[in-house]
């Protein structure tokens, strides 16, 4: 029987406007009564076939289908394709790419499995690649990005997905690329607009760890009908062996990605004392004291900013305290990406409160535009650059040598003529933070 | 392994497949997360699966049942995710209309073809009604603002149309039958 209370719970559900307590009450009827169901489904029915039908109406059809998130364009354009035979721009789409899959973007002393060293710019068809050592980054045509490091073997089947029996990956997925796969023999892992880092053993165990975003994990099965995915969240890690029924969370450890990382996130190479963080949900940078090394955090990326920044040092050379000069100013609308660098010295050791000393030396994929020391532009440049939501300390500038004085005991950054690397130098004592920040062009 | 890539014939296949069976999937879809713009989420992220595992799929068998296979996962998921906010059906209703709505997709199919002539029949006003709410990116409230009413003035006699539309199409599919015997 149809009553009344049912047809109201009915309505106002499809309607959006029903009450916890009304929507309980209707899953409560419908768990329970079959008629009520078929009643509900063909009101559901008549109202999806009505959205459908007028909202075509007037619309121009859609070529841009999977690769933005018009989603409902998508349906629609494709309706509206079937009338008009077969669109060209969705055939288009659909159609196996003619090209590269993906281009190699950058090469860190990657080899192939012959010994023959990889080279920038080659491009990559679905097929598969063999990585002996080195890292290599491949850019998958929808803008996904991959970076590789041997011992490494892996499938590209298109550029949507990619099967890797062995080594660690990295990517980072812009929403063009949304549902990214990468499959290992123990696990299926989906992106959901994120960046993480799959690693998978000799023993085909595989680890995913989430570095920003979601991903979701199933075991692999053919089509995964009754396989729940497992939502990994960033800051998340989980664990899977093969052949094994279930997905086990694991601790969150990004160790294994600190070489495959960087590189995807625009940092050629460090050398000496340098260490890369993926900046996890509860990033600080106070969390990260560290008396060995120059931490690296990348914080916005390709990022424009619609007001000039104000820098401490341009052009190569050693950066210099200077009262005099003014500031050099970067013209707004460029498109750039920033790093946060720093030693956050803690006491510890037979002589806790001994003067730590570290250096490194960074390499980025694009040209340096500006680094910023003094304390005040620090904080004008985090409004823009900053990661939002973090509580970025007070104090830390670096102490450069003035200019002249010869006395050691000084921090110095030295902009090298390639634009591109930059030589560290920093001094601090424990409990004490230095740190600076690195524009440098997006890509 | 050797990679495999399908040949462009597939894809125009499930093209047209994907083309004739998608307003059935929404239709699914909705009943189950009930809300238009997530079901339109759910089912753009459906499509990208059945996209991507249409090398799985065997052509000649029921790309309706495989593909609200694929939409019930993708609806659970995301049923999932939502549970935590608000009240959400339970897995047990979604595996109970997932069961129905494919023994009935026949019928489903045909009260949405005789839904066209209907709506053809409905007086000016109603029509302007229906259009207005139903078009792209409108919501009731937004509809009734635009024509000066209160919502629950327009929740009102939406309900009441639809009903009179789903009468309409009972009397044209009685009619089919009817034609048919």
């Amino acid at each position: 029987m149809i009553d009344r209370e049912l047809q109201d719970w009915i309505d106002k559900s499809i309607n959006e406007i029903a009450t916890e307590e009304e929507s309980r009450s209707l899953e409560k009827r419908l768990l329970k009564d079959e008629q009520a169901r078929n009643h509900y489904l063909n009101a559901v029915n008549l109202h999806a076939t009505l959205r459908r039908r007028f909202s075509v109406e007037g619309e121009t059809p859609s070529v841009a289908l999977f690769p933005n998130r018009s989603r409902k364009k998508f349906a629609i354009g494709l309706a509206i394709a079937a009338c008009v035979a077969l669109f060209v721009g969705l055939l288009a789409f659909l159609m196996p790419p003619s090209q590269a899959t993906a281009t190699i973007a950058q090469v860190v002393g990657a080899y192939g499995d012959d010994q023959i060293a990889f080279a920038a710019g080659e491009s990559v068809k679905p097929g598969p690649l063999a990585i002996s050592r080195g890292l290599l980054r491949l850019d998958f045509s929808n803008g996904a990005r991959l970076t590789i490091e041997g011992p490494a073997q892996l499938e590209v089947m298109n550029e949507m997905r990619v099967i890797l029996h062995r080594g660690v990956v990295t990517a980072t997925i812009p929403e063009s690329a949304i549902g990214f796969v990468v499959d290992t023999s123990s696990a299926h892992v989906v992106d959901l607009g994120t960046s993480f880092g799959v690693s998978v053993s000799a023993e085909g165990l595989t680890d995913v760890c989430v570095f920003d975003g979601e991903v979701e994990v199933s075991l692999p099965q053919p089509t995964r009908a009754d396989a729940t995915p497992q939502l990994v969240r960033e800051g998340q890690a989980i664990r899977a062996s093969k052949g094994s029924k279930k997905i086990n969370s694991a601790t969150y450890e990004t160790t294994r990605f600190e070489n495959a990382w960087p590189v995807n996130s625009g940092v050629l190479q460090t050398t000496g004392s340098m260490r890369f963080v993926s900046p996890g949900p509860d990033f600080h940078p106070g969390n990260f004291e560290d008396n060995e090394h120059i931490v690296v955090f990348p914080e916005r990326r390709s990022f424009i900013a619609d007001e000039a920044i104000r820098v401490d040092m341009v052009d190569p050379g050693q950066y210099a305290k200077s009262r005099h000069k003014e500031k050099p100013t970067l013209l707004p609308e460029q498109r750039l990406t920033s790093y946060l660098l720093q030693l956050n010295a803690y006491p510890s050791g037979e002589k806790p409160n001994r003067r730590r000393s570290v250096r490194g030396q960074i390499t980025f994929a694009q040209p340096i535009v500006g680094v910023i020391m003094a304390n005040r532009l620090l904080k004008e440049s985090e409004v823009i650059f900053g990661i939002p939501n973090v509580d970025y300390p007070g104090a830390r500038m670096i102490e450069a040598r003035p200019e002249g004085d010869q006395r050691r005991g000084f921090d110095s950054v030295i902009l090298a003529a390639d634009r591109r690397t930059l030589f560290i130098e920093l001094q601090e004592n424990p409990g004490n933070l230095d740190q600076f920040r690195v524009l440098v062009e997006a890509e | 392994m050797v990679s495999k890539i399908p040949d462009p014939s597939r894809h125009e296949e499930f093209v047209s497949l994907y083309v004739r069976h998608e307003p059935a999937v929404f239709s699914f879809v909705l009943a189950m997360v009930r809300n238009t713009a997530d079901a339109e989420d759910v089912v753009q992220r459906a499509s990208m699966t059945m996209w991507r595992c249409f090398d799985q799929y065997e052509s000649g068998t029921n790309f309706r049942n495989w593909a609200f296979q694929i939409s019930k996962n993708a609806a659970l998921n995301h049923l999932t995710k939502m549970r935590r906010d608000r009240h959400v059906f339970s897995e047990k209703l979604i595996d109970l209309l997932a069961e129905q709505s494919e023994e009935r997709a026949e019928n489903l199919d045909a009260r949405r073809r005789a839904l066209d002539s209907c709506v053809e029949k409905l007086p000016a006003a109603d029509h302007e009604m229906v259009a207005g709410c139903y078009a792209e990116g409108a919501t009731i409230r937004s509809y009734a603002e635009q024509a000066a009413e209160t919502a629950n003035k327009i929740y009102k006699r939406l309900n009441r149309v639809r009903s009179q539309l789903q009468k309409c199409i009972e009397r044209q599919l009685g009619l089919e039958e009817e034609v048919a015997q």
